[in-house]
């Protein structure tokens, strides 16, 4: 835009008459500032009515990008969190197997607990010796039936003695009473090994007794004594009978106790022989 | 007196948005810099004397809002108006460069003005943490903005003058 010399004023001047102005401003401005304060108001009632419509926008807009943001960061978030859950289902099926291994394995403990599941068959006590307390009986059942030396013969809950004769159709008995049965055995709260030996000549008063059981061994009257793991031919786990009465060794480090058996020998009829060998078991396993 | 008023609202709207939206989230974020941005563009348009009007009042807007004693920046603003109105020979509606050149240059001065001020006379010598972390930005986002609103600002005065040729015919 051209300027015309006799109408305007030339922009030279019209810097320095400006720049005056800034100058006499800064002045007025320093020595009374009290008086800038009209100005400002004047100003500023034009300016911040503006102002506080742009910064409405500008917080409308801040809402909108902050939103913005936070969907962002809460799609992160949710993206974080179903890695985690990922994890967690992972962390879940496996607790799931292991929960359902202890199932089995509890399973399998209660099993072993309360009485090993075997494969039995009923049997009929149809001789035995000749007196009241007889320690070997011969049952009707043999070889045809599936009957083989070293089967365990159970009476009621407990045991009562091992298979040792074996004929087509019948089978010679040996019962834990015998002087000549010794069977490994433990005392079961205290899980103390011990010995059961049949000894007739106790047995006339009606126990069987338990040898070599360790002296710091918890045992108390009552007690389970159960045939052990260690026997090579006895399933583990059957009762063989009850603690009547303990006593300490002369060497100061075993006991010996008196058991009342679990198996009835004074009216015995009906057996139940265990068709599992243990060592079948064990080679199965 | 169209282009008064026209420049007034301009002036008004450029320095609220500059307060406002441009420096919203932060305080200490960087906020382009419209007024100058405009000043640049109406006396590059327009010529010294415009420019150097338009710098004036856009200074003194700042000035009375966020120093305590009137003139720095008015001062500042309107040299730069007024320095700028000797490219209006040069000035083409079509030419992008220029204007964006020029920006860059003026933004730079200002800042350095306004560093050089503020701070360097305060014993704030860091300078290179001062450029790379408010001039540089400032700079780039200034120049970046222009590419926007010169255009605008090309259209108004395009306006203004049918409006004034108008009213000279009839």
């Amino acid at each position: 835009m051209r300027y015309d010399r006799r109408k305007d004023i030339s922009p030279k001047y019209l810097l320095l008459a400006f720049s005056i102005i800034c100058v006499v401003f800064l002045i007025i401005s320093y020595f009374a500032g009290d008086q800038l304060k009209l100005v400002k108001d004047i100003t500023g009632n034009i300016v911040s009515p503006v102002q506080q419509g742009i910064n409405k926008l500008g917080i409308w807009t801040d809402s909108k990008v902050e939103n913005f943001k936070e969907i962002q960061a809460l799609n992160e978030e949710n993206a974080a969190l179903k890695e985690e859950i990922a994890m967690y289902k992972t962390e879940i099926t496996n607790y799931q197997n292991k929960l359902s291994e202890l199932d089995e394995l509890r399973e399998l403990y209660a099993l072993d607990e309360s009485f090993p599941e075997f494969e039995k068959t009923g049997a009929r006590v149809f001789a035995k010796d000749s007196s009241s307390f007889f320690s070997v009986f011969y049952i009707d059942k043999g070889t045809d039936d599936g009957i083989k030396e070293g089967m365990n013969v159970l009476c009621g809950e407990g045991v009562a003695g091992l298979v040792i004769e074996c004929h087509d159709d019948y089978s010679k008995v040996r019962g834990i009473i015998d002087d000549n049965s010794s069977i490994s055995a433990k005392v079961m709260p205290a899980n103390a090994l011990c010995t059961v030996e049949g000894n007739l000549s106790f047995y006339q008063e009606g126990y069987i007794i338990v040898k070599n059981i360790d002296k710091d061994a918890k045992v108390s009257l009552g007690d389970k004594v159960v045939t052990s793991p260690i026997s090579d031919r006895y399933h583990q786990g059957i009762i063989i009978g009850y603690v009547a009465e303990i006593s300490y060794d002369t060497n100061n480090l075993t006991m010996t106790a008196k058991l009342t058996p679990a198996a009835d020998f004074t009216n015995i009829s009906e057996v139940l022989i265990i068709l599992d060998e243990k060592e079948n078991l064990l080679e199965e396993n | 007196m169209r282009r008064v008023i026209t420049l007034g609202i301009l002036i008004v709207i450029n320095f609220s948005l500059q307060t406002t939206i441009f420096g919203f989230h932060d305080i200490s974020s960087i906020s382009p810099n419209l007024l100058l941005i405009l000043t640049m563009s109406f006396g590059l348009m327009r010529g010294r004397k415009e420019g150097m009007l338009v710098g004036f009042f856009s200074g003194f807007l700042v000035d009375l809002f966020f120093l305590d004693i009137l003139g720095p920046y008015m001062f500042l603003y309107m040299i730069i108006g007024y320095t700028n109105g000797f490219f209006h020979k040069n000035f083409m509606i079509e030419d992008v460069m220029l204007p964006l050149i020029i920006i860059l240059i003026d933004d730079f001065v200002f800042n350095m003005a306004v560093y050089i001020v503020g701070f360097a006379l305060y014993n704030k010598l860091d300078f290179s943490a001062y450029f790379y972390g408010i001039i540089l930005p400032e700079m780039l986002a200034t120049v970046l903005l222009t590419i926007i609103v010169y255009k605008i600002y090309v259209n108004i005065n395009r306006w203004l003058k049918a409006k004034a040729l108008r009213k000279e015919i009839v």
